[in-house]
């Protein structure tokens, strides 16, 4: 079967005297494949999804998205994304915001009436008449998702999906990527919730400083016995500076 | 073009909704019922004593076209005002706001083309724009009724010019505001267009009046001339100053009208069209390399 996206050798770096955000990344996707894309903040994560969605260029290396580069719009009909913090025209409602997105991912009317609704409701923002302007950032996450989902895409790119999320925003979220990956869509999931990558995913990847450090299953990954979280944490220790967990002004305080 | 439609009528919404540019409209349209009533006021205060004015020399009719010329010559400027203010209001926030919230993130990652993007935001600021100044050059029209009308042609060329120059000052503002700080990207464009411009323009127009007698400077303001944009003008600028210095008694003389500009030639028609076209151009280059 063909891969969903194929990522080889992907390097990027924002200025050129920073060090590279993005650095050797590898890997590669298949329908109903759900990977997780783990790693401490600034690990390139965001980035990586970033170009495979076609809003970074790469500096070198290369990306195929449904075998063609991420630049050419006919490659992202098929792609949902979730940004992390997504926000959307402040003054379109939530109903507006759909319109204008099903209109570019090429929607007849009769499709739109049918889905928008109905991707409203999932978000539970069916009864908001408000502008955007006026969303909570949960609220703007719930339509970040709701969007990413509106053209039945066969690669989901979720970043942080939940991370403004109540508890049961979370639970419907899961359930919404169980159900996707059931019917062949492939998951890209960037988290810093292991938990939720640990029941969701197929395979991971972890990341740090632009590098991956490993790459498997989630059996090749965490051994028998232990969990993703001590794998994560050991992992990315080991390859970042030692630091002090505390400022010393809180841990040397005397009671 | 796939989604451009979709990007200008969304842009549009957008607009409709935004205070700041129903401020300028509520302004202009208030700015023109108050100058109309206004100069109709004084008319009646003048008319009810009309050897009270100009020493008794102006008969009520020549009074009644002066008022008429003064009111559209207020007019002109008070139009011209409001279309740079919601030329700059539209420019700043058309595309700039969208990448500077982050909704380009979700957009970018649609099956749209950076050019139907573009072209999109471009086609919604020019209509609204032009719906905008429109709307207030109607009720100009409607007002010149008090003053029993017959310059409405006047009107019409100096709206067009207005209309032409409102639309290089956004397209000015939409590219720049794609590199940077909307309001940077303001000043920026009002030092470009409205300072450096204006006094190239000036001057050249000093040199061609011959003021200017050395032919070196003369040529090298020819040349600064023809890489500025020009503000495009209609006759009525001049037929308004050449009627105004009749109805006061002045001699009209080709020194007191070489001050007010020329209307604009084909030459100038066609500069304008490349620039339109250079800046439209800048704007999309800005958005297709623009990195969100």
């Amino acid at each position: 079967m063909a891969a969903v996206v194929t990522v080889q050798n992907l390097r990027k770096r924002y200025r050129r005297r920073d060090p590279w955000a993005v650095d050797g990344v590898t890997f590669d996707l298949q329908p109903g494949q759900a990977f997780g894309l783990l790693g401490p903040n600034g690990a390139g994560k965001t980035s990586v999804v970033k170009m495979i969605a076609g809003l970074l260029r790469p500096d070198s290396g290369s990306i195929t998205l449904f075998g063609t580069e991420p630049g050419n719009p006919v490659a992202r009909k098929d792609l949902g994304f979730s940004p992390e913090d997504p926000d959307f025209p402040k003054f379109l409602r939530a109903s507006e915001v759909l319109d204008y997105f099903a209109s570019l991912l090429g929607l007849d009317g009769a499709e739109r009436k049918r889905r928008i609704p109905e991707t409203l409701a999932f978000a539970g923002l069916d009864t908001e008449h408000r502008q955007i302007r006026q969303y909570s950032k949960g609220m703007k996450q719930r339509l970040g998702i709701a969007q990413a989902i509106l053209g039945r895409p066969k690669l989901l790119v979720l970043d942080e999906p939940t991370a403004d999320l109540d508890p049961i925003g979370r639970r419907d979220v899961r359930a919404l990527i169980e159900r996707l990956k059931e019917s062949g869509v492939a998951i890209l999931l960037n988290s810093h919730l292991l938990s939720e990558v640990e029941r969701v995913c197929d395979t991971v990847a972890i990341l740090a400083r632009g590098r991956v450090l490993k790459e498997g299953t989630m059996a090749e990954v965490v051994p028998e016995g232990s969990n993703l979280e001590d794998v994560f944490v050991q992992l990315v220790e080991a390859n970042q500076p030692q630091r002090d967990h505390l400022p010393s002004f809180i841990s040397d305080a005397t009671p | 073009m796939n989604g451009s439609g979709a990007v200008a009528r969304y842009t549009l919404v957008e607009l409709s909704r935004r205070r700041i540019l129903l401020v300028f409209f509520v302004l202009g349209a208030v700015g023109i019922i108050a100058l109309g009533i206004g100069l109709k006021v004084l008319y009646q205060v003048a008319s009810s004593n009309p050897r009270g004015f100009g020493n008794g020399a102006v008969d009520p009719a020549t009074f009644d076209h002066f008022l008429e010329l003064l009111f559209v010559s207020y007019l002109f400027q008070a139009l011209a005002v409001f279309a740079l203010l919601i030329a700059y209001a539209i420019g700043m926030t058309a595309i700039y706001h969208d990448l500077d919230s982050g909704a380009a993130v979700s957009i970018f990652s649609k099956p749209v083309s950076r050019l139907a993007f573009a072209t999109g935001k471009v086609g919604a600021a020019v209509v609204g724009l032009i719906a905008i100044v429109g709307l207030l050059a109607l009720e100009a029209r409607l007002v010149m009724f008090l003053f029993g009308g017959g310059l409405e042609n006047a009107l019409t060329g100096q709206l067009i010019a207005v209309m032409a120059n409102a639309i290089v000052v956004m397209l000015i503002v939409l590219s720049l505001s794609t590199w940077i700080n909307n309001i940077l990207a303001a000043v920026v464009t009002f030092i470009y267009f409205n300072v450096i411009t204006g006094i190239i323009t000036t001057l050249h127009l000093v040199a061609d009046a011959g003021v200017i007698g050395n032919t070196a400077v003369r040529n090298v303001f020819d040349v600064l001339y023809w890489l500025v944009p020009h503000q495009l003008v209609s006759s009525a600028v001049r037929d308004l100053a050449q009627a105004e210095i009749q109805m006061s008694g002045g001699v009209q003389s080709n020194q007191a009208l070489a001050s007010v500009p020329a209307p604009s030639g084909p030459g100038d028609i066609a500069w304008w069209v490349f620039t339109v076209f250079v800046f439209a151009a800048l704007v999309y280059y800005a958005v297709r390399r623009r990195q969100v």
